[in-house]
């Protein structure tokens, strides 16, 4: 009877492997795409949650998530595909959550979404069911920019949800039946694109946060 | 019966004390890390700011005197403080013999009130269409190519504003503050320097758009064969102008990296050493354990010659073993190094930071076997000369 020896690997190899792979893993990583930060997180989160004590923040992307299959869902609810740049699965998303003392009390997140004449950097200020509190446009290049910073034109959203928003056409720009989007008044109508594609952000903002935080509380009025 | 050769001897030796050749060959395989990590930052560094400095196209930059020059000096300054010099000292420059080439610029920032909630900085740069692209030619496009017009109404971004902005070649971009429209007709490659966040726009939209006629710099191509000194002395005399050489930002960078260089050789020296100690140590005691052996060999015959060559090459398996694996380290981790460097540098080039190719291995490698070959002399020469009487009875005696 013939016997084989078995090869055993010494402890110190599998640690120096180890140790050179998640070195490798780590200098990689420093390389990841960018997301949509706010530019002063304790000013801006003090600003819209003036209520705040503190806040986390998560990173989330939806190839960690769920891969082609959440990408498509997303898209699915927000009736639009994804594209461009700050549109692709690996994008890490940076959700605030935001609380009063040791209680979570809300989430600020931002999405980009292209304009007529660059970037917009659209924040979403939620409470715990996803309902908008407060807007802030971080970033916008736009003829109308003013109109669509101003207070008048932000407080059109607040009370608003994700189920208002589900009968939205994002594309067409067109709300049937008509509902609560409907009545958001576009300051300029020159800027048509750019008011279009403020709606895209926030609809776009809205799903990923039911999504990411909320365990799709919105999915069941969903009708698509 | 097998015959088994003096390399099979000398490496079944070495087996004898696993764990001490182990750590030996370890002690070895990171002097050979950091050798070659250095040498490869050495070469790679200087290659990266020499691509750089080439990548800018001119060898000379004239700037009104007081202005400041580089976009990230504007930002800090609120866009304030831009100075201009007159048009027509591009055309004196370019008059000069030595003169290859000149490109005018005209810099200028606006506040864009909607960037975050206190508002924010643009900056654009005006460049001539007919001289800067042929200056810049190793500018890679992402997609679309340069404006061709002098007054045309378009734009190339660089790589990380066209992200920020999220334009594309066909889009439209509006000048803040002035509401001027232009498209987009080309979006550069990211290149690490400055440019990525710069607007280019035709010289002369700048100056229409901003009512300005004056430049704040121009770059200045000299012929290959020309003195650089004598014309940068010829610039200084120029009147209202400052005069900043590129050669001279590469020597002045390079004195600043050379004193972080010439700290890490020295702890690359030392690791070196202490290799070198490593191996005599360990062969030494290799030796003096087995003098009793090493007595027997001797009295069957064995001859100095054999004894030297045995223990001679213990050290060289021990070394090259060490160098192969240090080598091996520093090439899968050369990623890891150039992160590590850029970091903590206080200027880094665009490029790769550690540049390792087969001659820099072979050459340590070479170096590394060397050590071996200089630190087993002395332990093979002590195991050489021993007497096998005096061996075999010391092993009786004690």
């Amino acid at each position: 009877m013939s016997t084989r020896r078995r090869t055993r690997v010494p402890k110190w190899l599998f640690l120096a492997a180890a140790t050179l792979l998640l070195s490798a893993a780590a200098a990689l990583s420093l390389y990841a795409a960018v997301g949509c930060d706010l530019n002063d997180p304790d000013r801006d989160v003090k600003r819209l949650f003036p209520e705040s004590t503190g806040y986390k923040t998560l990173y989330v992307s939806i190839s960690k998530k769920g891969g082609d299959e959440l990408l498509r869902r997303i898209e699915a609810r927000l009736g639009d595909r994804f594209t461009g740049l700050f549109e692709t699965s690996d994008v890490p998303y940076t959700m605030y959550e935001i609380y009063k003392g040791t209680d979570l009390i809300g989430y600020i997140h931002g999405v980009n979404q292209k304009g007529t004449y660059g970037g917009l950097q659209v924040f979403l200020a939620l409470d715990l069911k996803g309902t908008i509190r407060g807007i802030y446009f971080q970033k916008l290049t736009s003829r109308a920019a003013r109109a669509f910073r101003d207070a008048a034109f932000g407080a059109q959203f607040i009370g608003l949800s994700l189920s208002d928003f589900y009968s939205y056409d994002v594309v067409s720009g067109k709300e049937d039946p008509i509902g609560p989007v409907s009545r958001i008044k576009n300051p300029d109508p020159a800027s048509e694109r750019d008011f279009r594609a403020a709606l895209r952000a926030t609809k776009k903002n809205l799903v990923l946060v039911d999504e990411f935080v909320l365990s799709n509380a919105h999915l069941k009025f969903f009708k698509g | 019966m097998k015959k088994i050769s003096i390399f099979e001897v000398a490496y079944k030796n070495l087996l004898r004390k696993k764990t001490r050749s182990v750590l030996t060959v370890l002690g070895i395989a990171m002097a050979a890390w950091v050798l070659v990590s250095l040498f490869g930052f050495n070469r790679g560094y200087e290659a990266s700011l020499n691509k750089d400095i080439d990548n800018l196209g001119f060898q000379m930059l004239i700037v009104a005197k007081g202005c400041p020059y580089e976009a990230a000096t504007l930002m800090l300054k609120g866009g304030t403080g831009l100075k201009y010099m007159n048009e027509s000292i591009a055309a004196t420059v370019a008059a000069e013999p030595e003169v290859d080439g000149v490109t005018p610029m005209l810099m200028q920032v606006v506040f864009d009130p909607n960037k975050g909630e206190s508002g924010g900085l643009a900056a654009f740069l005006g460049v001539d269409p007919m001289t800067f692209p042929k200056m810049k030619s190793v500018l890679p496009f992402k997609a679309g190519g340069w404006f061709r017009e002098a007054e045309a109404a378009e734009a190339v971004f660089g790589y990380e504003v066209a992200e920020l902005e999220q334009r594309e070649v066909g889009d439209l971009y509006l000048i803040p503050e002035k509401e001027v429209e232009v498209k987009v007709v080309g979006v550069l490659e990211r290149t690490g320097t400055q440019d990525d966040g710069t607007i280019f726009l035709p010289i002369k939209t700048v100056q229409k758009v901003f009512g300005i006629q004056e430049l704040t710099s121009i770059g200045i191509k000299v012929k290959k064969e020309a003195d650089m000194k004598a014309f940068e002395d010829k610039m200084y005399k120029l009147p209202d102008v400052q005069v900043v050489s590129l050669s001279q930002v590469k020597t002045t960078i390079l004195t600043l990296v050379s004193t972080a260089r010439i700290m890490v050789f020295s702890i690359a020296l030392i690791a070196i050493l202490i290799a070198l100690m490593g191996v005599v140590n360990t062969v030494l005691m290799s030796v003096m354990e087995r003098r009793q052996e090493i007595g027997i060999l001797k009295s069957m015959g064995a001859m100095a010659g054999d004894i030297f060559k045995l223990v001679w090459l213990e050290t060289i398996i021990l070394c090259v073993g060490g160098g192969l694996i240090g080598t091996g380290l520093a090439l899968l981790t050369a990623r890891l190094t150039d992160v590590l460097v850029r970091r903590l540098l206080p200027y880094s080039p665009s490029g790769g930071l550690v540049a390792i190719d087969v001659g820099l291995v072979l050459t340590a490698l070479g170096v590394v076997t060397a050590i071996g070959l200089v630190s087993g002399v002395y332990p093979s020469w002590k195991a050489a000369r021993m007497r096998p009487l005096d061996t075999i009875r010391s092993e009786v005696e004690s």
